[in-house]
């Protein structure tokens, strides 16, 4: 098991690295960079000029890379262009809204997925399992930036339920228990619309794999020998079944990534998905590497994390 | 069975053609949104990158006269209403899809957006009168010398910053000194700053101190200026002082990231910064040894608002105000019942430019080239005539821009010359002109060579972003079609904006496959358009110059030009030359629409408006729409 694990890092390694380069390397490639926005005749080209020479805009791609990878050796990942300040700060920032975003979303999904999976398996083809069904293709249907709008509208703005925008009240001391209830209020609208969309892959898995185990000859035999009807489910089936929800996991992280770009835009919840967002239109290449860089980790080990958990519970996968 | 899983796989492959098309429509999105974070402040020059215009202008088309509006209509002040109650909170928005940067001190801003906040705390100096001129009403006074080169301005004596201490002329060459630092790191430094005396000297580090900036005594500040220039009174002195007993500390190039810009900004305006969430919102306090008096609000909560829901904050009363309305929403929210909506002319103007010429790098200047596709003034003039941009205005904006004449807009009613006669929409004398000029078919593919009998090719560039971007190149191009000219879209499509301004020669390195372009310009508080045509100036895209155009500028910002009526003849000289000469003819006057909730009172988005702290509200909370 160890072995699978270690080797498994070995190969992700350089994965990173090829990552870093790609992603240094097609940064480089856009269009204009941070100080092109400001075209603006009050303001000296040679001042903008200066400026360009001073951030190192002007040196070749390998030059700065490996000025990059020496400063990131150190724990320091340059400085905003576009907010001065350190990106590691930047990040922290956000990384800690982004977190609780996902937590609770993970949260919603699961909380949503299991019952749902569960009714729907267990009473297959019954209206009930329809209706769930027909929920998770208009899910699967259903654009997340549409979706998040549509909630924003009806919940946020027609019935006023929840905030509409910002991860905090404004003017709230940090710390205070107003200030973890404000922003625990602000999270909720978008988490459960990233949810209500993420869960629908987890809804149908869980059902087919319900379905799938109810016919194997083990349950009929734990049948057979008299198990009463819950037993059946409780003990075998789910169990059974949940294992390779447990699995999916790490990929509903990486997945995740993906939404928040536009649930936090549309939120303007400043998170990660919207630093990423704002970073590559405002041309912020430090942020931008170092955003991708960590969504790239942060995916690869989800990755990593479903491989795990997958040679957990099936040892036919584990690689010898 | 076997005809069953035909049909099956019929079904089948139809869904993957449904996909495959609807893959193929789903090109236009709103690429360039997020550029907004970078458009300059309204009140200085700077680029329009064509964001707002993208989010404008759905299918009002259909509702013809009666759905047209007109700037006129619109007050800049707020009219009152009800009885003002004691205190209470101002709710003001940003509309943005971005976090705002939150580099809060004027010297080292480069967004709107936090000038947007700056301008809520940290006041300026000199305010200014409706002509953008500066005026003796602000927390300094000023008199000029005679040969109107020194400036003598006197801090009123009850102007304090927030933490008690007084703003002296020490603060305020301060923050000369500051910017004029060779360790500094924004972007002000320019010839705003040459200009004074002693500044280059201490720029490069040979001097100790700027030798035209001399402190007089506490509230007493003189600077000499190396060129009298009438620019000076509209926005050329920088006035905003820099608390030196808070920075006086820091290393220069340490500043912007310091907690004393990030964290616990200060300024003297009337209200102070209380707390700061990063990126989303700032609290701010009244302050109640304001100079002006004592704020009638309790305190103003600043915060972003996303443009996809901003119109529904209005309804919900989430915003009492914005710093920018997007215009197409208007149409549609025109009789909001909780909101009254203010406007006035937008500094701005929209534009098609012609390629004249190059950049010179080495010398820093625009060099003309004859042998340019668009060298002749005759092709301009005809392709000017040939566009209805009054049709535009109505069509894709309700009206609410308009038919632009010169390049000085009527925001500048000063200098803005309602007389010139420009061309305006008449295919017939374009193809006059053409004709005359030997623009003529001679190949017979319905599209005009050029005198010499060669295929004209015009390359059009314009800039992606937003629903209107596209139909309105369309439009330009079918009606240049219409008057035989072959305009065709540069690469057969619509430019994004870094690529776009990357090719119109922003870094000097014009694109030779750009004939002819679309942009738009902010104007700046001082009418002065040298910074966009002078023959010295980077963005002088069309690449244009002439010796009467560089005169002209030049007499413009000379000495004689502090009587107004000179300049103003002198800038009408310009305007007329630029309608013969077209090297950009512009298209669209704008207009500047901003909402403001029913229970706010003294509220104004007028330029010479500098009273804040009169603002008032006859609620508690924002009044919801019914």
């Amino acid at each position: 098991m160890w072995k699978f694990i270690v080797r498994r890092l070995v190969i992700t390694f350089p994965q990173i690295i090829l990552l870093s380069v790609l992603v240094f390397i097609m940064a480089q490639m856009m269009p204009g960079d941070a100080l092109s926005g400001m075209i603006d005749p009050n303001i000296d080209p040679a001042a903008i000029e200066k400026q360009r020479e001073n951030l190192g805009l002007n040196d070749p791609w390998h030059e700065r890379y490996v000025d990059w990878v020496g400063g990131l050796l150190q724990g320091d990942l340059g400085e905003s262009f576009r907010f001065k300040m350190e990106v590691t700060e930047l990040v922290e920032q956000r990384l800690i809204n982004s977190f609780w975003l996902g937590v609770a979303t993970l949260f919603f999904t699961y909380l949503i997925a299991i019952p749902l999976g569960i009714i729907s398996g267990r009473w297959n083809d019954t209206w009930g399992d329809q209706l769930i069904t027909g929920y998770t293709y208009i899910g699967f249907a259903t654009p997340l930036f549409i979706f998040a709008l549509v909630m924003l509208w009806v919940f946020g703005f027609q019935l006023q339920w929840f905030p509409t925008g910002g991860s905090v009240e404004p003017g709230l001391t940090p710390g205070s228990f107003d200030y973890v209830w404000s922003k625990f209020q602000h999270l909720l609208l978008p988490a459960l619309s990233l949810a209500l969309i993420a869960t629908v892959n987890t809804v149908q898995y869980l059902r087919s794999e319900i379905v799938d185990t109810k016919q194997k000859d083990f349950i009929i035999t734990a049948r057979a020998k008299g198990a009463s009807e819950s037993r059946v489910y409780n003990r075998h089936i789910f169990r059974n079944s949940l294992l390779p929800i447990a699995a999916f996991f790490g990929f509903e992280i990486t997945g995740l990534i993906g939404g928040t770009v536009f649930v936090e835009q549309i939120f303007g919840y400043p998170g990660m998905g919207l630093l990423f967002m704002e970073s590559i239109l405002l041309r912020d290449y430090t942020v931008v590497i170092a955003v991708v860089l960590l969504f790239g980790i942060a995916s690869i080990l989800g990755a990593l994390i479903s491989d795990i958990i997958l040679s957990l519970v099936d040892p036919r996968i584990r690689i010898k | 069975m076997k005809k069953i899983s035909f049909s099956k796989a019929l079904f089948a492959l139809m869904l993957i053609l449904l996909l495959a098309l609807a893959a193929c429509s789903g090109g236009s999105d709103d690429e360039g949104s997020g550029d907004s974070g970078s458009d300059d402040a309204g009140t200085e020059e700077g680029t329009d990158e064509g964001t707002d215009e993208g989010e404008e202008g759905d299918s009002e088309a259909a509702e013809g006269e009666d759905g047209l509006y007109s700037i006129e209509d619109f007050s800049t002040d707020k009219t009152n209403e009800g009885e003002a109650i004691e205190g209470g909170t101002l709710q003001y928005g940003l509309v943005t899809d971005t976090a705002f940067e939150g580099t809060l001190n004027w010297n080292f801003y480069s967004g709107t957006y936090d000038a947007e906040i700056l301008g809520w705390f940290g006041e300026s100096l000199l305010s200014n009168d409706d002509k953008y001129r500066y005026t003796n009403d602000g927390a300094a006074t000023y008199e000029v010398s005679d040969d109107n080169r020194t400036f003598t301005f006197t801090i009123k004596d009850n102007v304090n910053w927030h933490d008690g201490e007084p703003v002296t002329a020490e603060d305020w060459a301060f923050s000369f000194e500051v910017i004029g630092d060779p360790e500094y790191t924004g972007v002000r430094y320019g010839a705003d700053f040459t200009n004074i005396e002693g500044m280059e000297a201490y720029n490069a580090g040979e001097a100790d101190s700027i030798s035209g900036i001399e402190v007089v005594d506490e509230k007493t500040l003189k600077i000499t200026y190396i060129k009298a220039s009438p620019s000076l009174l509209t926005g050329g002195i920088w006035p905003y002082a820099m608390p030196k007993h808070i920075f006086g500390d820091i290393p220069v190039a340490e500043m912007d990231s310091s907690p004393e810009v990030r964290e616990n900004p200060i300024g003297f305006g009337p209200f102070k910064v209380e707390s700061i969430v990063p990126g989303e919102s700032v609290t701010m306090v009244k302050n109640e040894d304001y100079w002006q008096g004592e704020p009638k609000l309790d305190g103003v909560t600043v915060k972003v608002v996303n443009p996809s829901t901003v119109v529904q904050a209005f309804e919900t009363g989430e915003v009492d105000a914005v710093d920018s309305f997007p215009a197409d929403q208007y149409p549609d929210n025109a009789d909001m019942s909780n909101v009254e909506f203010l406007g006035m002319i937008d500094l701005a103007y929209t534009y098609i430019g012609f390629k004249l010429g190059t950049w010179d790098s080495e010398n820093a200047e625009v060099v003309m080239d004859d042998s340019k596709k668009m060298s002749d003034v005759n092709l301009r003039r005809a392709m000017w005539y040939a566009v209805d941009n009054d049709a535009v205005g109505k069509n894709f904006y309700n009206g609410l821009r308009w038919n632009a004449t010169t390049l000085i807009p009527p925001s500048h009613p000063e200098y803005h010359d309602e007389t010139i006669e420009t061309p305006t929409y008449d295919p017939e004398e374009a193809k006059r002109i053409l004709d005359e000029a030997g623009y003529v078919d001679t190949n017979g593919d319905g599209m005009r060579e050029n005198p010499e009998g060669e295929e004209l090719v015009i390359n059009f560039a314009s800039m992606s972003g937003g629903d209107t971007a596209e139909p309105l190149a369309n439009y330009y191009i079918q009606s240049w079609n219409a008057v035989g000219l072959d305009v065709q879209l540069l690469d057969g499509r619509l430019q994004e904006f870094n690529t776009f301004y990357d090719r119109v020669g922003q870094s000097g390195e014009d694109d030779p496959a750009v004939d002819i372009y679309q942009g738009a310009w902010g104007v700046g508080y001082d009418v002065n358009p040298q910074g966009l045509y002078g023959h010295k100036a980077l963005f002088n895209f069309p690449r244009y110059e002439s010796e009467e155009n560089t005169a002209l500028l030049e007499d413009g910002v000379s000495e004689e030009s502090f009587d107004v009526e000179h300049r103003k003849q002198v800038y009408s000289d310009w305007q007329k030359l630029m309608v013969e000469e077209i090297p950009v003819f512009p298209t669209l006057y704008r207009s500047l629409l901003a909402p403001v909730n029913n229970r706010v009172q003294n509220y104004s988005i007028a330029v010479d408006f500098n009273a804040l702290h009169e603002i008032a509200v006859t609620e508690e909370e924002p009044i919801a729409a019914e």
